[in-house]
């Protein structure tokens, strides 16, 4: 607190690139699901949320941080693949219409958030961490990030990177793209779109779970309710990066998460979050069809 | 004992009065608002400003925005009005917006206005919430408190009632008809020549009065409301009364909000205490979670369908219409001559 604005500022970016790590991670896992099966899954901040415990569970086992973001990852996975396969698509396949999907998958979550809640309890749990001081060669330039915010950011880059390569260059990834963009044509070109389905869910699934621990490691304390504020975030981001766009919303992430701390700095930090949902909700007025081209094509994706 | 029944009887009347006004936006007319809780606290916010009396009043300690002290039926009337204009101003918000992107879009919307008035204080006292809402009418007719719950059980009779008559005669008239066209099918309705934009509007903002006058009700018999009290869970068990009670069905709502909000939450009442009161709580919302999708899997209709609404062929026989009509008598005949050749 030495130093002027400009210091303060210099730090806020520096804080706003952690949690636009998290806010990342997440929202790309969201809009991975709503580009493949073209479903708002409301029960995403939920499922983060169990994966955050799950990796409490490990945690305080005595697990490392590594071991219990691993947990988070497989734990989401199996979460997400359970949901879409058991539910989801069977509800889909009855010919529910999209907004009963949003009815759907918004009791999901609050069923598995009560289920959290009689479990855990309704009390703040936090992660034993070993809290370092900020980076020395960092906070010269003015940035106070410790070697575990370090971490996190350098998680979200690599793991950024590695879906970007396999989206982009692998046969699989290619059949994800193929089927998000029109699954009946991707089904008669030969592709096992059920399948993909299923990988896509686990991948976005293992994202959500990662995003749960690095959210429940940066915000310090969460509680089975934690999920529900955190998901107009993504939603958010992952519109502003255009629906059903992975890069997209990990550049979604990276504006929001900077933007929302940045502003902390000069107005009341409880309206960051207010000004990020008036993003959202000039997002979805102004441009409703300008950012949904890719998803319009998505329709249907559940095989019936 | 009488606290209780009268308790239950308030909520039971003013649940079916908000459940009435969501079913005129989404079983009628098939409005996705997924913004229900926002109306019921701004009637109930509306009517409690209206009610308290200046905001330096009272020691000061509340802050709040336009303190009034109005007699009884304005503040009611105030707060149906400002559920009507969210309704429009919702309305006109999503009207470029597809279908369920007007729910994300009210969801969200909600959401962020509870974050509103929990950080601008000055609104209606911030996190706090406004309390010590005087009860209508108890001072002027000079009304003791032990005999006060059964007359406000009676107040809320006749704004049911009111309601009620008016719900019908609208799902019966030809406006409601309309309404029922744009949920099936909006596109032909508009192909028919009805004003879709317009009656999307009135079903909002009639639907939000509802809502709104369940609000200002609430906040008279309680007397109190904060940011706490309106989370997104309670838009969602709204729309588990409707989908459980029969969409559409204006007595099956009320089937579905006895179920959901009266049923199931006396009933965790009365169970035995074997362990914290969380996990009664959460019980409670997760039967409330199931019972709603198994509806969904088995009985998408509800406990009481929707009546299906038949019109008779031989009443649109062109045959029978010429005998009243000489107009369509020669083009009755013009067809038949036509099918003949």
């Amino acid at each position: 607190m030495v130093g002027g604005s400009g210091t303060v500022l210099v730090a806020a970016i520096g804080f706003g690139v952690v949690s636009a790590a998290v806010i990342a991670l997440a929202a790309i896992g969201f809009t991975l699901q709503v580009g493949i099966s073209n479903i708002w899954n409301f029960a995403y901040g939920d499922i983060m949320i169990a994966c955050s415990y799950a990796g409490y569970a490990a945690n305080h086992a005595g697990a490392s941080i590594p071991l219990c973001v691993v947990v988070g990852a497989v734990v989401g996975s199996i979460l997400s693949i359970a949901t879409n396969r058991l539910i989801f698509m069977r509800f889909l396949a009855r010919g529910v219409s999209s907004f009963g999907m949003l009815i759907v998958s918004l009791w999901c979550g609050v069923v598995l958030q009560n289920i959290l809640l009689a479990v855990f309890g309704d009390h703040f749990f936090t992660y034993k961490l070993n809290v370092s001081r900020p980076n020395a060669a960092l906070k010269d330039l003015g940035f106070l990030l410790n070697s575990t915010q370090l971490s996190i950011i350098g998680l979200a880059v690599v793991l950024i990177f590695l879906l970007y390569l396999f989206l982009e260059y692998t046969q699989l990834g290619q059949a994800m793209r193929a089927t998000s963009s029109n699954s009946s044509l991707a089904r008669v070109s030969g592709i096992n779109t059920a399948r993909v389905i299923d990988i896509t869910w686990g991948i976005s699934g293992a994202l959500c779970g990662v995003a749960g621990v690095v959210f429940a490691i940066t915000v310090g304390a969460f509680e089975s309710t934690s999920g529900e504020g955190f998901l107009v975030i993504v939603f958010a981001a992952a519109m502003i990066g255009g629906l059903g766009k992975p890069l997209g919303a990990a550049l979604g992430g990276l504006v929001l998460g900077v933007a929302m701390e940045v502003l902390a700095v000069y107005i009341q930090s409880d309206l960051k979050e207010i000004a990020a949902l008036g993003i959202l909700v000039a997002l979805l007025i102004f441009r409703p069809q300008g950012l949904f081209r890719g998803v319009s094509s998505a329709k249907g994706a559940a095989p019936a | 004992m009488t606290y209780y029944v009268t308790t239950i009887l308030v909520y039971f009347g003013v649940d079916a009065l908000a459940i009435w006004g969501l079913n005129v936006q989404y079983g009628l007319c098939g409005l996705y608002n997924f913004a229900f809780i926002l109306f019921q606290s701004l009637g109930a916010y509306t009517a409690a400003v209206l009610t308290l009396g200046p905001a330096s009043g009272n020691g000061g300690y509340q802050h709040y925005v336009l303190g009034a002290s109005l007699p009884f039926p304005l503040p009611l009337i105030a707060a149906g009005l400002a559920g009507a204009g969210l309704g429009i101003v919702l309305g006109l918000l999503t009207r470029r917006v597809g279908a369920d992107l007007m729910a994300v879009l009210t969801f969200v919307v909600s959401v962020m206005a509870v974050l509103v008035v929990s950080a601008v204080i000055p609104l209606f006292n911030g996190p706090a919430g406004l309390s010590s809402v005087p009860a209508p009418l108890q001072s002027t007719f000079h009304i003791s408190y032990s005999s006060y719950p059964w007359f406000f059980v009676g107040v809320v009779a006749v704004v049911c009632a009111i309601a009620l008559i008016s719900v019908r005669a609208l799902t019966n008239s030809p406006l409601g008809r309309a309404m029922r066209a744009i949920r099936e099918n909006e596109k032909a309705c508009s192909a028919l020549g009805k004003n879709v934009a317009g009656l999307k509007l009135f079903a909002f903002a009639y639907g939000g009065a509802l809502i709104g006058v369940s609000g200002a009700l609430l906040v008279m018999f309680i007397g109190a409301w904060s940011p706490g009290s309106w989370e997104v869970i309670e838009t969602l068990s709204a729309f588990a009364a409707i989908i459980i009670g029969g969409t559409g069905n204006n007595y099956g709502v009320v089937a579905g909000v006895f179920v959901t909000q009266i049923f199931l939450t006396e009933l965790t009442r009365f169970l035995p205490q074997f362990s914290a009161t969380n996990l009664i709580g959460s019980m409670q919302w997760i039967v409330i979670g199931v019972l709603t999708l198994a509806f969904m899997w088995f009985r998408p209709r509800g406990i009481f369908p929707e009546r299906k609404r038949v019109i008779e062929l031989d009443r649109l026989d062109p045959s029978e219409s010429r005998s009243h009509d000489l107009g369509s008598s020669t083009a009755g005949r013009s067809q038949e001559a036509q099918k003949s050749q």
